[in-house]
């Protein structure tokens, strides 16, 4: 019996967390941990099955996504513009650049508490540093993108007289695609840590994080973990989502690297 | 013979560029005419200048002295009179065979430019290829789709920059019997720039042997009309004994006495 390529990459994957559960199950079955600190995976698939039962958690877990998606679409929809105006012309990238790259090597938490000063404790600072945290790969990816553009491909564009719009339209963007669609998935996973980061340290009645501090409030680590869990899980889904789209953009390359 | 289009004039060109604050001639004093209907291959060692000459060609140089002509008007950029086809194949990976054909047919609508297309695989040896993508052909099918893109715009003057140059040896054989097949259908100016002494004479009616710092003709060589040329004949040795001399890289001895 032959098993498919697919198959088999499953089950390689299922291997680790596998192995996780199961010495998990020994080390919390076995007395050494109190389990208000490890709870067992049953305890963990018990909360997890009441906490999706009472609709209360629908309405956290839409309360993120909301936040994650306004944030990320915000900042990819800037940082691409941003990009690709530094990418197109050098005068924007000296005015900008040299600001852009001091500004971004602070990290973001370290501004959370002067957004907080400024537009208090509400939903506006927390979509905006998700919003931060996905503009700036998809910047940066954007312009590196725009800059590797072969000069052959400008080239070509001249000989064929595109030019203005229909050369960024048509020929850059195009060719920087691969690179831009790497920022855009960069930058979701930021805007997952991220959103954390904003339900935790900006408080919020709604939102998985709240949860995860909850249980940590009522030492309940099977909650905590329950929310670690959906994170996880949603983030992993939304990236597969957007990796399927970058590869369905970008056919003609795909096929490159599979020969 | 009719006054047909597709008469190149280059006349008392000369090129300066500026390295380092010193100026360095790259093309001095060169004076052309590549008859309409003519394949002329210009042959030098790299460094000559050809591919700076066939730049001007092309309108993608527009600084220099003298004249370069077309048909007795002034070349002032890139036109769809002339095509190109570079070294590499220059396909863009994200566009199908089809689409790049179509690179240069903007302007027509969908059903003249699917007219061309088709015609111009068909003339390359490609239908049926208009939905792969580059990355899906060997060099040598790739290459044809670069010329099938180059003549789709129905050019008068088709400029070849080390066409065949990436091909293994083989595969450019058979190419040049390809070309010169393309050549006879169409019946315009072939322009072709290379390194390779054989392909110059087995395709050229006429071949300019350029050299070096600064670029200046040094001889031109008229083959005789007969064709397909035979690579064995004496004929061809001939030719090829002359070329190589001017390289100073001729045998001492004739070849007649060395067998």
């Amino acid at each position: 019996m032959s098993i498919s390529k697919k198959t088999k990459a499953f089950l390689g994957g299922s291997i680790v967390p596998l192995v996780l559960v199961i010495v998990w199950q020994y080390v919390a079955s076995s007395g050494y941990i109190a389990s208000f600190i490890l709870p067992s995976p049953g305890k963990v698939i018990d909360t997890f099955v009441t906490n999706f039962v009472e609709k209360a958690y629908a309405t956290h877990i839409a309360a993120s996504l909301k936040r994650v998606m306004i944030g990320f679409l915000i900042g990819t929809v800037s940082g691409f513009s941003f990009g690709l105006l530094m990418g197109l012309s050098r005068t924007a990238e000296k005015i900008f650049g040299p600001f852009f790259n001091v500004i971004r090597q602070v990290p973001i938490i370290g501004f959370i508490p002067l957004i907080i000063m400024w537009f208090g404790v509400t939903e506006l600072p927390r979509i905006m540093i998700i919003t931060v945290a996905a503009f700036y790969p998809v910047t940066l990816n954007t312009f590196a993108g725009i800059r590797n553009v072969p000069k052959e491909y400008f080239e070509l564009s001249s000989v064929y007289g595109y030019k203005g719009l229909k050369l960024i339209r048509r020929i850059v963007i195009p060719a920087a695609l691969p690179s831009i669609t790497t920022g855009i998935t960069l930058a979701l996973g930021m805007s997952w840590a991220m959103l954390m980061a904003a339900e935790l340290f900006i408080q919020t009645y709604f939102g998985i994080g709240t949860r995860i501090q909850l249980g940590r409030d009522k030492f309940n680590m099977a909650l905590v973990i329950v929310g670690i869990i959906t994170v996880g899980s949603l983030g992993f889904f939304m990236t597969t989502i957007v990796e399927q789209l970058a590869k369905a953009l970008d056919r003609g390359r795909i096929i490159q690297k599979e020969n | 013979m009719s006054v047909a289009k597709g008469t190149l004039e280059i006349r008392n060109l000369s090129k300066t560029y500026v390295v380092d604050n010193n100026p360095l001639q790259i093309l001095k004093n060169i004076n052309i005419t590549f008859p309409a209907g003519a394949f002329v291959s210009i042959l030098g060692s790299s460094g000559c200048g050809k591919t700076t000459l066939l730049r001007i060609m092309l309108g993608l140089e527009t600084s220099y002295d003298g004249d370069a002509l077309i048909d007795g008007e002034k070349i002032e950029g890139p036109g769809s009179n002339r095509g190109i086809v570079f070294q590499d194949h220059r396909l863009l990976p994200w566009l199908t065979v089809g689409e790049n054909v179509a690179f240069g047919l903007d302007k027509l609508n969908r059903k003249a430019k699917k007219l061309l297309v088709d015609e111009h695989l068909k003339l390359v040896g490609l239908s049926g290829f208009e939905g792969a993508y580059p990355a899906q052909l060997s060099g040598g099918m790739a290459q044809r789709v670069a010329i099938a893109r180059a003549l789709s715009n129905k050019p008068e003057i088709l400029l070849l920059d080390e066409p065949l140059g990436a091909l293994d040896a083989l595969t450019r054989m058979y190419m040049q019997k390809e070309l010169e097949r393309l050549w006879e259908l169409e019946k315009i100016t072939m322009i072709m720039v290379t390194h390779d002494i054989d392909e110059a004479i087995y395709l050229s009616d006429k071949i300019i042997i350029m050299s070096s710092r600064p670029g200046i003709i040094n001889k031109i060589i008229n083959i005789p009309a007969t064709r397909p040329r035979d690579r064995a004949s004496s004929e061809f040795m001939q030719i090829k004994a002359e070329i190589l001399n001017e390289f100073h890289l001729g045998s001492e001895y004739p070849f007649a006495y060395a067998i």
